[in-house]
């Protein structure tokens, strides 16, 4: 500013001078700027592009070369290491019409002579489709799967337009066998419906799949079980069976099965319809079988002390509009073991009417019927549970096993928890390491549960469980026949039979529970369509054949105590 | 702090010697990783480089005013000496020489060029009277300052360095206040010169890489390569990188020359975009330090020789970023700092060297008041 006031007074050429000398301070700025502005425009350009790479789809996923060489997806064992679910490399067949590099004319020879030989390699394809596939130029799969000495006689047909893509295939060396357990595994490599979906990740990441997991299921035991409720719904003609070996000690299953099943290779209409479980997904009034629940749960409050004590069974009892009766009459009264033997619906609901409605529902929670079973399964059904107060009738009913719906795999549990010494444990599919089997939760004193080994028994020697009584192996358990409600209706044709029971009554194992849905009467269950004749004959074959693989050996010389008894009943002395 | 800390270490320029060192130190870690997890071979020779250069950049800061100005002349004839010696020698030899074999050590000239080109036209523009740069005098000697060293580099061949020499003395032209109009024509005619260049000039291999650098996926198993590596290298490391050590690109061999030219595709796919923008925030630090010291001397020639030498480590930066990334055609040229290589390295250090010096001689001579 000084120069300009002071450039008046001075030569014109000294003016000339600052202003050259402004104007080139000036312009040396504005070229320092514009080489900056260069710098920064570069930065801001390498910035956005590393942000493009990096953030766009070019983020390759990581795979190293160890993670290829594992199973691209982990095997499931049974408990023993026998292969349920393997990774297996196999071979499709694919048409790709630029593979010749000639849009135009894709293939050498014809697709007339072409199809005619694959016609040669694969005899049941039809070539005229075959043909017209070819012809179309559309690139798609010709046959989804290929053996490898077919790959080979594709290779030697010599097109360069058939190709033979690797792609890995779930294969269930077992077919069917214990189906529900597994589940199946999509095109994509998702699981589906059992374990291959809970343990998908498991399965699937790359620290881990190496190992295989292994269940608790037993490969002989699940065999033996699906064999002889397939044997026994045909015999039948039953709608359907479910069945369950359970391990008293540690909650694992040995064994579930729900028939009719489907093949977790081969997934079609007809599985996809099959593929809900009856052990675990349906619930079911389960009946009879929840007599025994009832008389622990009596013995164990200190209602019931005397088993000498009658209890009149010719009377209806009425609540109200309801009225209890008997299927027939079962003579003016009975004792507590004789009840049980003789499945009487009165005798029961006296019993449970003077336990009282709380301390049954308190046993039923404690057994865990009001929550969905424990099991890794994902679609487990909830119980109808009848909620908080229970009415006096309700209490009468659920006794009987009626007004509350329960899966099979609750009822196998109660049934542990009854002859185990009394503890409850969650079931489990995973193959338990001693140190990890849960502790339980006591629900009877451990002399109620001797009493009900006893009692089981002796239904098993005397009364509607005979039919499952396999020599040597003191099988103990109760029959249930309940009508099916059918909307809103109990219906008087269609019945649910269950047999629920235990072996060796002596030191209990296992438990089995078989169920029949919908059983028809038939010759081979002597046209009856009760749990005695058709679910009963299921364990008494059943425990014969996995007794011995399970460690229990028949034996004549053992079995349960159950003299003190015995002179209550007039049936074992007759 | 000045009681604690000695003058003579407090007035030292942390401002850009800490990012320097920081970056080094970061070049050093990628470079272990490239050598497999290992400071054999690149890591451990790279510090030691940057040991030797610091110390080189640190004689170079002693220099005098009068010296470099008195000593300039000399030293560009001599390089130029030099590089005519490496073509004789690669005209006995057979095929393309750039080094010079002098016993102890081996010496690029073109490498030597690249910081004296700069000085040479600071000087010699300093020289010139302000009223003359618009004239043809301003350009004629400036241009054949620039042809000269270029020639004889293009001869050998290194485009790459070549471009480098000019965009130095460019950059030097454009801050000495030449007329714009003279870019613009300069520009235009380069444009118009390029395809003859490329027909005419430049040898296979170096079209190749033009073609390549236009359409890498083509080739992407022959001449694209390169260029295709880098980015799925980059790409893969995302926003925070797959981590040290874990670059399956460089690991694996997928990457070509990992430690050197392609050294910030390594570090991006381990450090992904933080660890990208990290080194640019550096550059970007170590870059604006020295336009501050050029900004702050009130000596033409002190400013230009500053501006020059910021312009010469850019350039390294900006070719060699955008090679990586796919906007430059590859054409060798290091990431200065970061890639393992000892002419690179000395030449920035050089660089690095004279802005301390000019930042001495503005601390010991303090800026002027503009009017």
């Amino acid at each position: 500013m000084n120069a300009l006031t002071i450039s008046t007074a001075i030569s014109s050429g000294r003016v000339q001078l600052v202003t050259l000398r402004r104007r080139s301070l000036l312009m040396a700025r504005m070229r320092v700027l514009l080489i900056a502005l260069l710098f920064a425009s570069v930065a801001l350009v390498a910035v956005m592009r590393i942000a493009f790479l990096g953030l766009s789809d070019r983020a390759t996923s990581f795979t190293s070369l160890e993670e290829a060489l594992l199973p691209p997806r982990g095997e499931i064992t049974d408990r023993n290491g026998v292969p349920l679910a393997r990774a297996f490399p196999a071979y499709a067949l694919w048409y790709n019409p630029e593979a010749l590099g000639d849009p135009d004319n894709p293939l050498v020879k014809s697709p007339r002579e072409i199809a005619a030989e694959l016609k040669t390699i694969f005899p049941e394809i039809d070539a005229d489709e075959v043909a017209e596939k070819l012809a179309s130029g559309k690139r798609g799969y010709l046959r989804r799967r290929v053996l490898p000495e077919e790959a080979n006689r594709v290779q030697e047909i010599g097109e360069l337009a058939l190709e033979l893509p690797r792609e890995t295939e779930r294969h269930y060396p077992q077919g069917s066998m214990a189906a529900h357990v597994l589940g199946y595994v999509d095109a994509d490599g998702n699981g589906h419906v059992g374990m291959e979906k809970v343990l998908d990740e498991r399965l699937s990441d790359p620290a881990r799949r190496a190992e295989p997991v292994a269940l608790s299921i037993d490969t002989r035991v699940q065999g033996a079980l699906e064999d002889e409720l397939r044997r026994g719904m045909l015999a039948t003609n039953a709608a359907g069976a479910a069945g369950v070996v359970l391990d008293v000690d540690t909650g694992e299953i040995m064994a579930l099965a729900s028939l009719p099943d489907f093949d977790p290779n081969a997934i079609d209409a007809e599985g996809a319809e099959n593929m809900y479980s009856r052990v675990t997904s349906e619930v079911y009034e389960l009946g009879s079988t929840f007599k025994p629940i009832t008389v622990a749960a009596a013995i164990d409050a200190g209602t019931v002390r005397d088993f000498g004590k009658r209890y009149q069974a010719n009377q209806p009892l009425k609540f109200g509009r309801f009225s209890i009766r008997d299927s027939h009459d079962l003579g003016a009264s009975l004792n507590v073991p004789q009840s049980l033997i003789h499945s009487s619906n009165i005798v029961t609901g006296q019993i449970a009417d003077e336990l009282g409605a709380e301390r049954l529902r308190r046993t039923m929670m404690d057994l865990g019927m009001n929550e969905k079973p424990y099991v890794e399964l994902p679609a487990t059904g909830k119980p109808i549970w009848p909620g908080e107060k229970w009415a006096r009738v309700r209490n009468v009913t659920v006794s009987y096993g009626h007004g509350i719906s329960v899966t099979p795999l609750h009822l196998a549990s109660a049934y542990a928890a009854l002859v185990n010494g009394g503890v409850w444990r969650p079931s489990t599919l995973h193959k338990l390491d001693p140190r990890d089997i849960p502790k339980g939760r006591r629900v009877f004193k451990a002399s109620t549960s001797y009493r009900m080994r006893q009692l089981l028994r002796l239904i098993a020697i005397y009364g509607t469980g005979r039919n499952a009584d396999a020599e040597g192996y003191r099988v103990g358990g109760k029959t249930g026949s309940a009508e099916k409600a059918v909307g809103g209706r109990y219906s008087r044709k269609l019945l649910v039979s269950t047999f629920a029971a235990a072996f060796p009554m002596d030191k209990p194992r296992y438990v089995v529970v078989a169920m029949l849905d919908e059983p028809k009467g038939t010759t081979a269950s002597s046209f009856q369509r009760t749990a005695a004749w058709n679910a009963a004959p299921i364990v008494g074959r059943l425990v014969p054949r996995v007794g011995p693989l399970l460690g229990v050996m028949p034996d004549d010389t053992r079995d349960v105590d159950i003299s003190d008894l015995r002179p209550l009943l007039p049936e074992a002395n007759r | 702090m000045n009681s604690i800390i000695p003058a003579p270490i407090a007035r030292q320029p942390w401002a850009m010697l800490i990012p320097l060192f920081v970056l080094v130190g970061f070049g050093a870690m990628v470079l272990y990783s490239a050598g497999g997890g290992s400071w054999e071979p690149y890591a451990d020779s790279h510090l030691i480089r940057f040991g030797a250069c610091l110390a080189i950049a640190a004689v170079i800061t002693l220099f005098g005013r009068d010296f470099v100005r008195f000593a300039t002349f000399p030293a560009y004839g001599i390089i130029l000496v030099m590089l005519v010696g490496v073509e004789a020698i690669g005209a006995m030899g057979g095929g393309s020489q750039r080094w010079l074999e002098l016993g102890f050590i081996r010496i690029q000239p073109s490498e030597l060029m690249k910081p004296a080109i700069v000085v040479a036209l600071a000087k010699f523009y300093d020289t010139l009277p302000p009223a003359m740069i618009v004239s043809w005098r301003a350009l004629i000697p400036a241009g054949a300052l620039i042809a000269m060293p270029m020639a004889l580099v293009l001869l050998q061949p290194d485009l790459g360095t070549a471009l480098a020499i000019a965009f130095g003395g460019a950059v030097v032209m454009f801050l000495a206040g030449l007329p714009l109009k003279w870019f613009a024509l300069g520009g235009a005619g380069a444009a118009a010169v390029a395809p003859l260049a490329y027909f005419f000039a430049l040898k296979d291999y170096q079209q190749r890489r033009v073609t390549t650098f236009l359409d890498p996926e083509n080739d992407p198993l022959g001449d694209g390569y390169h260029i295709m590596q880098s980015k799925i290298a980059i790409g893969s490391g995302g926003i925070t990188g797959k981590g040290f050590n874990n670059g399956s690109q460089s690991h694996l061999d997928y990457l070509p020359e990992p430690h050197t030219d392609f050294v910030f595709a390594t570090m991006a796919e381990e450090w992904g975009l933080l660890g990208g923008i990290l080194v640019i925030v550096i550059f970007g630090l170590i870059l604006r330090w020295g336009m501050q010291v050029a900004r702050n001397t009130e000596d033409r020639f002190a400013r230009l020789l500053a501006a020059g030498m910021v312009a010469t480590i850019f350039f390294y930066v900006a070719i060699n970023l955008l090679m990586v990334m796919g906007f430059a055609p590859v054409v060798g040229i290091p990431l200065p700092f970061m890639s393992h290589g000892g002419s690179s390295m000395l030449t920035n250090m050089m660089c690095i060297g004279a802005l301390m010096m000019v930042n001495r001689w503005n601390r010991e001579a303090p800026r002027a008041r503009f009017a």
